[in-house]
């Protein structure tokens, strides 16, 4: 009979603990469960560090990765190395309960293995930004994701509307790096474009960051070039580029580092992305 | 025409931190076939070098009546020819390209071979009776054949001096036969012929015969002569036995039962 | 009966059909393009299509031609003057050079407006020749100097490691940079102009010339150094001599197109398949082999996934690797030898 009531006492127990324990299905398909809300995390990735810091934890971050640099604040944190080559011993002796990282970051299953709870998750499209926030903001035990995401859609919203309507169907070429690798349809930024009411002259069959022939770009004849500062060095003097109109007419909207970064990052700050681009557009297209 | 062709005055060579060749002073005469031969490791190989001047020495060598070191590179090229031993031979080749090879010192710098140099290789290649496949590349021939080639390619250059460093490696015994006929001519024409020779039967037909032993010349001296014989016994620790055979000289393996 | 002159009949038919597949490629290349095959003729009326088959596809495609010559050109250098038939023209370290002189200027150019604006001057191209020459330098001094032929293999080997390293360490400190060095590390004609078309041209002219003039030294090289001194041949200044065009010759190609692997490696062993000749020729028939090959592989490369680019890097390693297997295994490429 005293078995009998310990054996209750200690399921009582152990339900209610389970109360408060968090369950998490991450990108990998790996059910993660966690026994309270993460009050040290580690996030490997910039847009993950972003998120948690857009759901007000930004204080709970112990250690982030080298190019992780929004906020400010985040700097000064210890860097543990990057996707490629995260520093273990560093995660691990900095005791966090709770590793966010993408699935392409290495090291997440060392990471499992010596006992840290590891959360992989990796934003890619505007509709995983949303489902992101949810999945850290039940990490952290905290209800602001529906605010959040309300306001970047109402940020967005405010973007598109900042555009006139003469502007609609402007044909706009993305150029991600000078490979020419350039941004179609599918991708992240083709998404916001899309937001924006704008036409991307890459099409989204041809997967979100092809290697274009730069005789595509030159049929294409777009009406606006975007492009990071350092990819637009030397573009004039590219083969046939010179007649473009965009590059005859100085249509080229060229982004600093910086707001490379918060075109490029699926993340909270895509709102502010698409306003980088609407006033761009509103300036070289009077 | 002077009558010696090469000659070494204190002589010294290392190879690394070695000592090879010790003080050597050697007189080579014009117009004969002398002999190095020598256990392993005597720098015979070294000394040859060195009088082709392809490898750093201090002392004097002089070439002709003139100090090696003062001869422009080509006159030197043309005065004296080289055959080295275990010569890297290009597979890709035809054997008529790389015998013409040994007309390099007399080409001027942008030339095509001429008249001069297609007689030349012709003669060489017909004295090592290469010349039928003439067309064929090196990496179809067997040992023996491209080191008949080779031999062409250092008489192609038709210099007065001729120096060989092992020149019978796989040649088997009527071709050996032929490449003593062919010294014994070029001989006759009036071409110095020095060649360093393990085989120690074919050297005693030479001339000459210089004797060395770790780096050191222990005898110099003609080959039908008793104490040349007696030296060369016993540089090789009397292992070996001179003995006169139909008026020419054979060595034989001392039985040591 | 062998006839001397048949190799150097299989030579000169060779050159004829290098010299057809050549012209036959040069309008396939300009054929191809972002909508794939289109015949040039049809282009003919169009002047919007006929500015892009001039402007873009022409160089482009003559660019391949003249960047696959300049590396031919120093494969063949590159193996008579190490004597080793496994040498590639960026073995002095030349690709790790321009490489590194790549990533550095994209990272300068974020960082600093004097970069910039010197940049501009010069470009990413001059970066690269300016990398790939620098670290030839390096090699030579090193190696103090050609004198010896293993020790100049070695320190080309470390230059080309280290600078690598280098390459690497910054590549890994700014994404940016990975990205964009990701097309330039496996080789693209995307933005060959005239002007690049024209430096290649010069170049090859030069380089080809010296070698003309060289070859000599590399068919003497290949029977020893101690038979190549004994003909008379001034080694250092011409192997030092010979050292220079491979650093022009491998720059001014890297510099336009990347770095694409295995022309230099494969296209003297093509030529030697089918005709063996002294170094005189080779260096004609590395040139026109090097470059047929480059221009296959860069139609190939536009034309596969037509809007997309495949890099042709890749592509060349499987058409010049593809075909010496093939020949391997035919057993003409390695032909045993008899025994004495």
């Amino acid at each position: 009979m005293r078995r009998l009531k310990i054996w209750w006492v200690w399921a009582l127990v152990c339900s209610v603990g389970a109360a408060h324990a968090i369950t998490l299905i991450d990108d990998r398909g790996t059910r993660v469960t966690l026994a309270a809300p993460a009050q040290r995390i580690v996030s490997l990735l910039p847009s993950l560090t972003e998120t948690v810091c857009a759901l007000g934890a930004c204080d709970r971050l112990v250690g982030v990765d080298r190019y992780s640099n929004f906020p400010e604040s985040m700097r000064r944190l210890p860097q543990l190395g990057g996707g490629l080559d995260p520093n273990i011993e560093s995660i691990v002796a900095l005791k966090p309960d709770l590793v966010l990282l993408a699935g392409s970051t290495r090291g997440g299953d060392r990471l499992r293995a010596l006992g840290l709870t590891v959360l992989t998750l990796e934003p890619n499209t505007h509709a995983d930004v949303r489902r992101v926030l949810e999945q850290v903001a039940l990490a952290l035990g905290v209800a602001d994701a529906q605010r959040v995401w309300r306001g970047i859609e109402a940020d967005l919203q405010a973007a598109a509307g900042s555009l006139p309507a003469r502007l609609a169907a402007t044909r706009v070429y993305f150029e991600v790096n000078r490979a020419p690798y350039a941004a179609s349809e599918s991708s992240f930024i083709g998404e916001t474009l899309a937001r924006l009411g704008l036409r991307n002259v890459v099409p989204g069959s041809l997967g979100p960051f092809p290697l274009l022939n730069p005789e595509y770009v030159v049929r294409a004849d777009p009406d606006v070039i975007m492009v990071g500062d350092v990819n637009f060095v030397g573009m004039a003097d590219r083969p046939g580029w010179r007649s473009l109109r965009a590059i005859a007419g100085q249509r080229v909207c060229v982004f600093t580092p910086s707001q490379s970064d918060v075109l490029v990052r699926p993340g909270p700050r895509m709102a502010q992305g698409a306003h980088l681009m609407a006033d761009c557009l509103r300036k070289v297209l009077p | 025409m002077p009558t010696i062709a090469l000659q070494a005055r204190h002589l010294c060579a290392r190879l690394g931190n070695a000592k090879v060749l010790q003080d050597i002073d050697l007189d080579l005469p014009a117009g004969r076939w002398t002999c190095i031969v020598g256990p392993n490791g005597a720098g015979k190989s070294t000394l040859l070098k060195a009088l082709a001047g392809l490898l750093p020495y201090t002392g004097q060598v002089t070439l002709m009546g003139s100090a090696l070191e003062r001869l422009p590179v080509r006159q030197r090229a043309r005065t004296l020819a080289w055959l080295g031993q275990n010569e890297s031979c290009p597979d890709d080749l035809t054997v008529w390209d790389l015998a013409m090879l040994g007309r390099l010192p007399h080409q001027p710098w942008l030339a095509v071979p001429d008249a001069a140099d297609d007689l030349a290789v012709e003669q060489a290649l017909r004295a090592t009776q290469a010349w039928d496949w003439r067309g064929r590349t090196l990496g179809q021939l067997s040992g023996g054949e491209r080191q008949r080639v080779l031999l062409a390619r250092a008489l192609a250059v038709q210099a007065p001096v001729l120096l060989m460093d092992e020149p019978l490696a796989n040649l088997d015994p009527p071709h050996q036969a032929d490449w003593l006929e062919l010294v014994r001519r070029l001989v006759v024409n009036g071409t110095t012929v020095v060649s360093v020779l393990h085989e120690l039967t074919l050297a005693l037909h030479a001339d000459e015969l210089v004797v060395m032993d770790q780096g050191r010349i222990t005898h110099q001296g003609r080959c039908d002569v008793h104490a040349t014989h007696q030296s060369l016994e016993a540089v090789f620790d009397h292992r070996v036995e001179v003995h006169e055979l139909h008026g020419r000289w054979v060595t034989l393996p001392r039985r040591q039962i | 009966m062998t006839d001397v002159g048949r190799q150097s009949r299989r030579a000169a038919r060779l050159v004829g059909a290098l010299l057809a597949l050549g012209a036959l490629l040069v309008l396939l290349g300009a054929s191809v393009g972002s909508t794939g095959f289109e015949r040039v003729w049809q282009a003919w009326r169009d002047p919007v299509a006929w500015q892009i088959v001039w402007d873009i596809r022409l160089p482009r495609t003559l660019g391949a031609w003249s960047a696959g010559a300049l590396l031919g050109l120093a494969g063949a250098v590159a193996q008579g003057l190490f004597r080793n038939p496994l040498a590639d023209p960026y073995l002095l370290g030349s690709a790790s050079g321009a490489s590194l002189g790549v990533a550095l200027a994209l990272v300068s150019l974020g960082v600093s407006p004097f970069a910039e604006t010197w940049l501009l001057r010069v470009g990413l191209t001059g970066a690269a020749f300016g990398g790939a020459v620098l670290a030839v330098l390096l090699t030579l001094l090193l190696a103090r100097g050609v004198q010896q032929t293993l020790r100049l293999l070695l320190a080309g080997v470390i230059v080309g490691v280290v600078l690598g390293a280098l390459t690497a360490l910054v590549m890994l400190f700014d994404p940016e940079v990975m990205q964009s060095m990701q097309a330039f590390m496996l080789g693209s004609t995307s933005f060959v102009g005239w002007t690049a078309w024209w430096l290649m041209v010069a170049t090859w002219v030069v380089c080809a010339a010296l070698t003309w003039m060289l070859s000599p030294v590399l068919d003497g090289l290949s029977l020893g150094e101690a038979t190549a001194q004994s003909l008379g041949l001034p080694l250092v200044p011409l192997r030092l001599a010979l050292v220079v065009v491979l650093a022009l010759a491998t720059g001014a190609a890297v510099a336009q197109t990347g770095l694409i692997a295995f022309v230099g490696l494969a296209a003297p062993h093509l030529v030697r398949s089918v005709a063996k000749t002294t170094h005189r020729r080779l260096i004609a028939l590395s040139s026109l082999m090097g470059g047929v090959l480059l221009m296959a592989a860069d139609v190939l490369a536009r034309g596969l996934l037509a809007p997309q680019e495949l890099p042709v890097g890749a592509l060349t390693a499987v058409l010049g690797g593809g075909y010496l297997l093939w020949l391997m295994h035919r057993g003409d490429a390695m032909a045993p030898s008899r025994g004495s």
